[in-house]
């Protein structure tokens, strides 16, 4: 499961960096590995507790047997209907899938009443929300580089000057993320004003920074210079993508594991017990093998078909969709970083900023999108019935 | 595998637009040689000319037709999809009066031009070889401004725009001069309608680009 996200959703945290020519292949799979493993342990924890107990009542899961069924079960039917929209080429997410499994098990094991409806909608509703907000965040974005940058006729300059402001934001946000709710915000104790405090002094400290070490390694006589300086920060702005996605799609592989994990363990189903690191550094390992693998090949498709994306509206993409997928990540929400990722793209194409886009993709990923709750969710009910044939 | 991600990006039509602009450009070439063969009637390849502009004349045809047919409907570009359409269409206009040129000529070829006007059709010729030459420019650097929106892009080509205008007028008085020079020769009829049509048609290939280059001036309008 965790190997088929990293094949499958790689393209959407490398795509606009390989495609706009930021960084190599090689480069993206590296940094997209280890940031997928960062993100994972380190941020991943709420999305997989609403995975594992937040949309199946832990009713159910009080009879160890069921629930182990259930989550084996769960797991089967979303990594075999990823793999087969995989094969058959169709624009599926892994998260979705994942929700929509572990619905079916849930309805199967104690009729729909178990289903915890309230979260379920607000899982459901994000989905919507994530790419509308993504979409927002980019054309503001671009329009912000367009009004204040492209236009001027000192742009190069322009571009140094404001450098801190784009690389700082990104910083804060990541920080943040960092400091609030994870382990590691808890063990420094800090308040949330402190926490705030704390990002914003460093994500400014970030941004100046990296707009030294750009004038430093930018040649200001090239003739696209300032499509150089998006491209030496859009380097930090694909990691900032591999980072939320590692902690957002852990869950979708981890979820249901973490759940097997504490039956075999414990012999119940903890409402409260923290999903260990070690199965979220496994998720995030899982991840960065299916890019290791799969990614080259998905990589160089993407360096071939995306030639129309510069640096400048990768940039945009990026910070739209990375910062999307965190704050759905911190809430819980286990969104899809594909939705953000062409939300993000739509609003730099509404923005005019790209020669030509196809909306029509929506429309499409949304019948796949109704039709694959339903789908993982009559997956993973199948599978429950045999499982329980044999136990 | 289909990533809906990388689904979402498209050909880009400017590619097309540039394509089809370097054929007309390579056209009005070789329309040049095959006018000058005709007119200096010592080289026998007019009609090889005039056959190398038909081929040309289709493969852009086919650029045309390829752009119209891939962009579907909720394609998303920095210009208005129609206005790119009436771009092309003024843009493939070019195309179709130096085709219908040489066919002119070759419908009457016996006498040729007469010798009186040799000079001025290789002034008109000239003169309308600029704006088509201006034009393509016109479209590599448009490009160009849809990627940074640089206001000194922009800036340039509006120069260049300005430029096809003022060329077109110098070849609007080259074909007003030949037509009153023609009308006022004592010659045969059948000729001076012939030579009339022919300074007219050459005339609006500088006509099409020029209105071409008002299409793209309204598709950088902020």
């Amino acid at each position: 499961m965790a190997w088929n996200i990293g094949a499958n959703d790689v393209a959407n945290s490398m795509a606009s960096a390989v495609g706009a020519k930021a960084i190599s292949i090689r480069q993206a799979i590296l940094i997209a590995g280890i940031l997928n493993i960062v993100g994972a342990v380190f941020i991943g924890s709420h999305v997989t507790n609403t995975i594992r107990k937040g949309i199946v009542s832990t009713d159910i899961l009080a009879d160890p047997q069921v629930a182990l069924i259930g989550a084996l079960s769960a797991l089967l039917a979303a990594a075999l209907w990823v793999s087969f929209a995989t094969w058959k080429s169709l624009p599926v997410s892994t998260t979705h899938s994942i929700v929509g499994s572990m619905i079916g098990f849930g309805i199967m094991a104690g009729g729909f009443g178990v289903i915890n409806w309230t979260k379920l909608a607000a899982v459901v509703l994000s989905w919507i929300i994530s790419p509308v907000f993504s979409l927002i965040i980019s054309f503001a974005m671009f329009k912000t580089i367009v009004k204040l940058i492209l236009v001027k006729k000192d742009a190069f300059v322009r571009a140094l000057r404001l450098s801190p402001a784009f690389i700082g934001l990104a910083a804060f946000v990541i920080i943040l993320s960092f400091l609030f709710k994870t382990p590691l915000g808890k063990t420094l104790s800090i308040d949330p004003w402190t926490a705030l405090l704390v990002a914003l002094i460093l994500g400014g400290s970030v941004g100046y920074a990296g707009k030294a070490a750009l004038r430093r390694f930018t040649d200001s006589d090239e003739d696209d210079s300032t499509e150089m300086v998006f491209r030496k920060i859009q380097i930090g702005t694909s990691c900032y993508v591999a980072l939320a996605q590692g902690a957002n799609d852990v869950a979708n592989a981890i979820g249901p594991l973490a759940l097997i994990y504490f039956l075999v363990n414990t012999g119940t189903v903890g409402a409260q017990v923290p999903v260990p690191a070690w199965l979220l550094l496994f998720g995030g390992i899982g991840i960065a093998g299916g890019i290791g693998m799969a990614g080259h090949r998905v990589m160089e498709t993407i360096g071939t078909k995306i030639t129309t994306l510069t640096n400048t509206r990768g940039f945009a993409v990026d910070f739209a969709a990375a910062s999307t997928v965190l704050i759905a990540s911190k809430l819980g929400l286990p969104v899809s970083t594909t939705h953000a990722a062409v939300g993000g793209v739509l609003g730099v194409g509404l923005a005019g900023g790209i020669e030509a886009v196809n909306f029509r993709i929506v429309f499409q990923i949304m019948v796949y999108w109704v039709l694959t709750v339903p789908a993982a969710a009559f997956t993973s009910m199948i599978i429950f019935k045999i499982l329980q044939l044999f136990v | 595998m289909r990533i809906p991600f990388i689904s979402m990006f498209m050909t880009s039509p400017f590619e097309g637009l540039l394509e089809h602009a370097e054929k007309i450009k390579e056209c009005v070439w070789a329309f040049q040689q095959a006018i000058e063969c005709h007119i200096t009637e010592q080289c026998e390849s007019f009609e090889e000319f005039r056959l190398e502009v038909d081929t040309l004349e289709s493969q852009a045809d086919a650029v045309k037709r390829r752009i119209r047919g891939h962009l579907p409907k909720g394609t998303l570009m920095p210009v208005d999809k129609f206005e790119l359409f009436r771009y092309l269409h003024e843009q493939d206009k070019v195309l179709d009066a130096v085709e219908e040129a040489l066919d002119w000529i070759s419908f009457r070829s016996e006498p040729g031009i007469p010798d009186a006007l040799h000079k001025d059709f290789f002034l008109l010729v000239d003169a309308v070889l600029d704006p088509v030459e201006e034009m393509c420019r016109m479209v590599a650097e448009a490009r160009k401004y849809f990627t940074n929106f640089a206001d000194k892009q922009r800036q340039l080509i509006k120069d260049i725009i300005r430029t096809m205008r003022h060329q077109e007028h110098e070849a609007d008085k080259v074909e007003d001069a030949i037509k009153a020079k023609v009308l006022n020769m004592q010659i045969d009829p059948v000729t001076v309608y012939h030579m009339i049509r022919l300074a007219e048609t050459i005339g609006s290939i500088a006509d099409h680009a020029e209105n071409a280059g008002d299409m793209m001036r309204a598709m950088l309008a902020r």
